[in-house]
């Protein structure tokens, strides 16, 4: 289990992140959402004892201390390798200063299930942006780590990759290792993490499951599409909240239940349909985001 | 360990590397073929353009005689650095017509003997520009010397007493303890040897912390850094890059000593003993940890090569002291001006050397430089130590001189 606690960073005037708090469980994806700039790389450098927070306090399964560096396996944002050397070198080297055993064998299954399996000999600048970023995410897992930071992982992988990473991932929460990564994708987010935490401007907006967040911060919607599109602007439209999308019209339930809705709208026009539209997480972070700065 | 595991990578990949070979063994090779190419061409002539000069001689007779030594002088070399056209006459009828000659450039310049040469011992040149200076030397010698023979020769002297009056003074070099009389290219080896350890010194140290920089900057931009950082400690870090590149300096000193070693030994001249051998690494290893200092925490301060190159010049102005100072160095090394130049950290290794080749020195300042030097070095890495903590991870942010100050003193 990792748990931050109140840790602050502040640059000059500017505070990058400000009294953040989280827990991270084993077994359990947690991702780390904000928007650019919001302090997410500042945190996890933080949390890698790149940067000393200023105040507060980070746990490894309790400990203050950093587990060492072979528990540990973090992608940094972007980039990461030496451009010179072969792609085989580049793990080698990683490998051996983490004291990782039949490291070569290791190497050569993780770079066949990547499909990098003939670009061993290859100098890391000769790949592309998406094999340079499965180079750095094998570097990564390679020595099997109990906690695996990832600092945007998707970047640059395409959507077959992007599937493979996600199988992995999946496999180390099989095995109970501790999974955190940032993202600004939050479909990826969506489809892959239990957990997750906001932040924006340095400071935590929510936090916990993403099923209680989808069902807490998710504005329940009614989706209406009615029989003829002049009703589209209707005066009975007028008492809730809407907002028209695509020939429909979306109405914020509020407190009312979908019954009364339907009930009041059928006294005034025919409806084709009638759907209950969740928020995805995408709309619930801008909302969010947009709330935390007004 | 990791500092070794660290080092060993560095060390490793940059040895295979064809810039290290084409550097170790080129260097050398291009120092030596451009003396010798110089010392070739210089000798050969070549790029020396032949001058012509007109010579109006109102005295009748000191013109051809001129011309005659002249002749004789240049008589061995393929081509001589000026001829003379002597015309007798004087120089009031003769001027315009020479003048002429030098404008239209047919004429590099010309000069005049007075007829009252023989009392006042004066000529007059003229040209356009500075190009006859250099040939006024050989000319001047050349009269004068045909002055005093005209002279010698009104006094009625005897042929024997005047080539006991004109002789050439012949200098015979020994060693102390030593009745064999020494060579020139021993002579010279002497003088060029110490130049020669200071210059591998030079070459070795500034490599190193130049490849030490390029290492720091490349993790730094390539954020090869933070995957590292979250391996090893700091000083893991730190400690293998400057253990590694160091390794890799002594790999070179030790080629060039090998064949500086050989180089002597074939000349039969012993310029290289263990001695010398000892002293050059250990000021080797002491000059290069100060200034690894110093290009780590450069390193650690700049995002592009191009600022911290920048940055790293002032130093290798202050480092390049010894190489415009050396003939002064090799001519004067108990000098007060060397001897307090030998007591600055920054340049300490290099005059040192010097004085060692040399044998200019005592067991008192070999051992207090060496002490100084540990000192400063000691200061200098842990300087960049805190330097490297703090800025090695600051991007796109210009630092200020406060700023690094109080990382300093945190």
């Amino acid at each position: 289990m990792i748990e931050i606690k109140g840790i602050t960073k502040t640059y000059d005037s500017i505070v990058a992140v400000s009294d953040l708090s989280l827990t991270v469980e084993p077994g359990r994806i947690f991702g780390f959402l904000g928007p650019n700039g919001a302090g997410k790389t500042t945190a996890i450098r933080m949390l890698m004892n790149i940067i000393i927070p200023d105040q507060g306090s980070i746990l490894f399964d309790g400990k203050m201390q950093r587990p060492p560096s072979n528990k540990i396996g973090y992608l940094p944002e972007e980039r990461g390798l030496y451009q010179k050397i072969s792609v085989f070198e580049t793990l080698q080297y990683f490998a051996h200063l983490r004291d990782v055993a039949h490291a070569n064998d290791l190497i050569k299954s993780y770079l066949h299930r990547f499909d990098l399996g003939s670009r061993l000999q290859s100098k890391v600048s000769e790949l592309s942006k998406g094999n340079q970023q499965k180079l750095q995410f094998i570097n990564t897992i390679l020595h099997d780590p109990q906690f695996i930071i990832l600092d945007e992982p998707f970047s640059g992988l395409d959507p077959v990759n992007q599937l493979l990473l996600k199988e992995i991932l999946e496999e180390k929460k099989q095995a109970g290792k501790i999974i955190i990564f940032s993202s600004h994708q939050m479909d990826q987010v969506e489809k892959l993490c239990d957990d997750v935490a906001l932040i924006n401007r340095g400071q935590l907006v929510t936090a916990g499951k993403l099923s209680s967040i989808l069902k807490s911060e998710g504005v329940q919607r009614l989706q209406v599409t009615p029989e003829k599109e002049s009703d589209l602007k209707h005066s009975c439209f007028s008492e809730f909240q809407t907002e028209q999308k695509n020939g429909s019209i979306l109405i914020e339930m509020g407190q009312h239940s979908k019954q009364d809705i339907i009930a009041l709208l059928n006294k005034s026009m025919d409806l084709k349909s009638v759907r209950v539209a969740e928020q995805g997480l995408e709309e619930i972070f801008i909302h969010l985001v947009k709330g935390s700065q007004s | 360990m990791n500092a070794w595991k660290i080092a060993w990578f560095e060390y490793r990949r940059r040895i295979r590397s064809k810039w290290f070979i084409i550097g170790t063994f080129g260097m050398p090779i291009l120092i030596l073929v451009i003396s010798l190419g110089t010392g070739y061409l210089a000798g050969s002539g070549a790029g020396i353009e032949t001058k012509h000069f007109g010579l109006i001689d109102e005295t009748s007779q000191f013109g051809k005689q001129l011309v005659d030594v002249l002749d004789q002088r240049f008589a061995g070399k393929e081509s001589a650095p000026f001829d003379i056209a002597v015309a007798t006459g004087s120089f009031q009828s003769l001027q315009a017509q020479y003048d002429a000659l030098v404008e239209e450039k047919t004429l590099d310049g010309y000069f005049v003997i007075p007829a009252d040469f023989v009392t006042n011992a004066s000529i007059r040149n003229y040209s356009r520009s500075s190009a006859t200076i250099r040939s006024t030397d050989i000319i001047e010698a050349e009269l004068k010397e045909l002055l005093i023979k005209e002279k010698a020769l009104k006094l009625d002297l005897s042929d024997e007493v005047l080539n006991q009056i004109f002789f050439d003074v012949n200098v015979a070099h020994f060693e102390i303890g030593s009745s064999e009389e020494r060579e020139t290219e021993e002579l010279i080896a002497d003088y060029i040897a110490p130049f020669i350890f200071m210059f591998l010194l030079f070459l070795g140290i500034f490599t190193g912390g130049q490849l030490l920089l390029r290492a720091v900057l490349e993790e730094r931009s390539s954020r090869v850094i933070e995957v590292l950082l979250s391996t090893v400690s700091y000083n893991e870090l730190m400690g293998g890059k400057i253990l590694g590149l160091g390794l890799l300096g002594l790999t070179q000193s030790g080629i060039y000593l090998i064949v500086a070693f050989f180089a002597g030994s074939y000349y039969d001249l012993s310029i290289l003993t263990p001695a010398i051998g000892l002293l050059y690494f250990t000021y080797f290893i002491l000059g290069y940890l100060l200034y690894a200092g110093i290009y780590i925490g450069v390193g650690a301060l700049f995002d592009s090569e191009q600022e911290a190159q920048q940055a790293i010049q002032i130093i290798t102005f202050i480092a390049i002291i010894p190489m415009v100072l050396w003939t002064l160095v090799i001519e004067n090394p108990n000098s007060t001006l060397v001897n307090v130049l030998s007591y600055i950290p920054l340049v300490t290794p290099f005059f040192m050397m010097i004085k060692i080749a040399l044998g200019e020195t005592s067991i008192f300042q070999i051992l207090t430089t060496i002490i100084l030097m540990m000192i400063s070095v000691y200061g200098s890495i842990r300087l960049a130590a805190k330097v490297f903590r703090t800025g090695i991870l600051l991007y796109g942010k210009r630092i200020t001189l406060p700023e690094i100050y109080r990382w300093i003193k945190a």
